[in-house]
């Protein structure tokens, strides 16, 4: 297990100190082949069923512990898979970039911080992780540090995730005043264990909770996931789509049986994550940048995890990490490969008609698209339906998250059409002759593209089958679900099924001819707002940023007045010495005057008094 | 009264060793001017000493001749060690430490 971690910290540490000495598709095949071995480590250890790891007197109370169970193996297999395609991919997006071995190492040092989080058995050995992967999305997005745009979007992310950090700080000292222990599994034990829980055990899951809502970019914080696009495809795809964002989800899996103890703290995070899934539509609805419309939807989809954990579905929620990072990898990655085909150009109204001159990539679209949205029986599919029909099923749901949840699955459906439509239908409105990617971009696509279509096989309603639930049972906490009857529960799943079906429709009419149409005056106005994200932004501008920074100018403006003030009277001072030096001719004679002339005008002051 | 005339002689004998330290470039006459405002003094005090019949004063006298003697050894050391040097014995050649 310590192999797994320290064979892509290997990579960042060899490609970091000598990566400038390697030819070009050397430290990516490298980088690939590390991770793609502790993803064999990873099926090992789960075959073999699991590794503890433990020095136990680390700090007093907090041992240096990893664990391999369920629960982290499946979140281990999810970030090595898809971490390893994306990194092959990555080497023929990257190729001949100026930093090539630099990405790799980052991308390495990412994977190696995200498993450190993942395996993680003690709260601070997961904050060390936790932080490696916000250092790593630092780096990552200010790649092409020289844009000054890029580097804000890197700072941006890096101080809107403090706010979440600052969470998990406090939530880990308010569980060590009160346990004296910050062992994730000592802590089960001892919730688990005891009659009477802490009256303060809501604060902690409210903080660690904020932990969860910075990294995964739920309202309030979501402002920088957008801006993060800044940074190169691959990146998005694998950090900002697939697996840095999940640890949120995976932080309240992971203390799943502190949140079960918890149903205030649950109906508020079921809350913030509907709110989210429904901000995250609505502004993808108004995006025209190919990336922003799937950061939109990550936000959203994040925001459907959200839910599912608020209302108790912790291994829906983990199931939907799963089939989201393969449709959303392969999104991202197909956005990826119409850049590069278009040489960097991003505007979706520059686009259309692409189906014609980048087949593969347009069919990995088109997967992707209807996973997303949806379609029946793609991975999509399955585990969104399963968190709509868990709202009403499990213990903290309700009607109303039912209703919002089935409204947001129908604009995702428009939504993702809408991507699909612009991007690949109609005719070319750019400039430049559009080509394919190569295999090395393809086949990568291809997998994912497998996954995307099959991975919601894995768990099917009644009566199927059902692999993942029975899997990450031991690891989450137990709660009582009240299921449906066979005929209300299909009902359900095939009314999720119209509503996908009638919002893919609707966004294939709207936005097919998009360009020759008349639109009503206020769906246009709709979009403005939309495209701004709801002005979210601005908003944070007008309240939080700009008083910040005038109070930093006005706070520099006294500092420099001070400096000046010390400045110049150090400056008299020495002009004073200047002058006065002048006495100091360097002739006796004169020194010899001074004394007498100041001798006698001593005697003359004793005479005259 | 008789007094006043060794003061007067005092004080004139203090005037021209202070002229002649101020206005002389040569050490040695620097040194001799020096000489001559110190014996300015020691006939001050000795006047005094007689005029009130204190011992203090010639004691004070005394210790003057003695400060001079070293005073006198020390200069002339100097002296000799900057005209090895310098191959000069004028003071204003010797003004390198102004400010």
């Amino acid at each position: 297990m310590l192999l797994a971690i320290g064979l892509p910290l290997l990579g960042f540490l060899v490609l970091g100190l000598f990566g400038r000495r390697f030819k070009e598709p050397t430290p990516g095949v490298l980088a690939s082949a590390l991770v793609g071995l502790s993803f064999s480590i990873s099926v090992y250890l789960l075959f073999v069923g699991g590794e503890r790891f433990a020095l136990a007197d680390w700090l007093p109370g907090i041992p240096l512990a990893l664990s391999f169970d369920h629960l982290s193996g499946y979140m281990a297999l999810v970030v090595t898979g898809i971490g390893f395609l994306i990194h092959v991919y990555a080497i023929g997006y990257m190729a001949g970039d100026e930093g090539f071995s630099r990405f790799f190492a980052y991308f390495n040092f990412f994977i190696a911080a995200m498993l450190t989080l993942v395996f993680a058995d003690s709260y601070p050995v997961m904050f060390i992780g936790w932080e490696g992967v916000g250092l790593a999305s630092f780096l990552l997005i200010g790649f092409w540090y020289a844009d000054w745009k890029n580097a804000d979007s890197a700072r941006k992310a890096f101080v809107v995730n403090r706010i979440g950090d600052l969470g998990f700080l406090l939530g880990m000292a308010a569980l060590y005043a009160f346990f004296g222990t910050l062992s994730i599994s000592g802590l089960k034990e001892a919730i688990e264990g005891s009659l009477v829980l802490p009256a303060g055990l809501g604060l902690v899951g409210l903080l660690l909770f904020v932990a969860a809502v910075g990294k995964s970019a739920q309202v309030p914080l979501m402002v920088w996931l957008p801006d993060a696009m800044a940074g190169p495809t691959p990146v998005s795809a694998l950090i900002h789509a697939a697996t840095m964002v999940t640890a949120g989800v995976y932080l309240l899996a992971r203390s799943s049986f502190l949140y079960v103890n918890l149903p205030d703290v649950s109906y508020w995070i079921a809350v913030i994550g509907v709110l989210t899934a429904l901000y995250g539509a609505l502004s993808a609805l108004g995006q025209w940048d190919i990336k922003k419309i799937i950061a939109y939807s990550t936000i959203s989809q994040l925001g459907y995890m959200f839910l599912a954990v608020g209302v108790g579905a912790y291994w829906i929620a983990l199931f939907h990490v799963m089939t989201h990072a393969f449709y959303k990898a392969l999104l991202f990655l197909a956005s990826g490969s119409v850049i590069h085909a278009l040489h960097g150009e991003q505007d979706v109204r520059k686009m259309g008609g692409l189906k014609k001159y980048l087949p593969r990539t347009h069919l990995h679209g088109l997967i992707g698209a209807l996973s997303l949205a949806g379609f029946p029986l793609m991975a999509g599919f399955w585990s969104k339906d399963a968190i709509i029909t868990a709202t009403l099923t499990h213990p903290f749901g309700g009607l109303g998250f039912y209703l919002v949840a089935l409204f947001t699955a129908f604009l995702t459906a428009i939504y993702a059409m809408r991507w699909y439509v612009l991007v690949f239908l109609g005719e070319y409105r750019g400039q430049g002759h559009p080509h394919e990617a190569p295999a090395v971009m393809t086949v990568p696509n291809d997998v994912l593209a497998f996954g995307a279509t099959f991975a919601g096989f894995l768990a099917l309603p009644e009566p199927f089958w059902n692999l993942i639930e029975p899997f990450l049972a031991p690891a989450l906490a137990e709660v009582e679900a009240h299921p449906f009857g066979l005929w209300t529960e299909w009902g359900l799943i095939l009314l999720s099924a119209v509503v996908a079906l009638v919002g893919l429709w609707a966004g294939y009419t709207l936005y097919a001819n998009y360009f020759k149409k008349k639109l009503p005056e206020w769906y246009r106005a709709f979009e403005r707002a939309a495209l701004e994200a709801f002005y979210v932004d601005k908003i944070y501008n007008a309240f939080l940023v700009n008083p910040a920074k005038e109070t930093a100018k006005l706070l520099g403006f006294t500092d420099r007045g001070l400096d000046a003030t010390y400045v110049a009277t150090a400056s008299e001072v020495g002009a004073l010495g200047r002058v006065l030096a002048r006495l100091q001719t360097g002739y006796a004679r004169f020194y010899a005057f001074l004394i007498l002339f100041f001798a006698g005008l001593f005697v003359l002051w004793g005479v005259v008094r | 009264m008789t007094y006043v005339y060794y003061l007067l002689l005092s004080a004139l004998l203090f005037a021209l060793g202070a002229y002649g330290a101020m206005r002389r470039r040569s050490v040695l006459l620097l040194l001799m001017s020096v000489e001559l405002m110190l014996n300015a003094a020691n006939l001050g005090l000795i006047t005094f000493a007689r005029a009130w019949g204190s011992l203090a004063a010639q004691g004070a006298a005394l210790l003057v001749v003695a400060l001079a003697a070293a005073e006198v050894a020390v200069g002339l050391a100097l002296v000799v060690a900057v005209f090895r040097v310098r191959e000069s014995t004028t003071v204003d050649d010797l003004s390198e430490l102004k400010g």
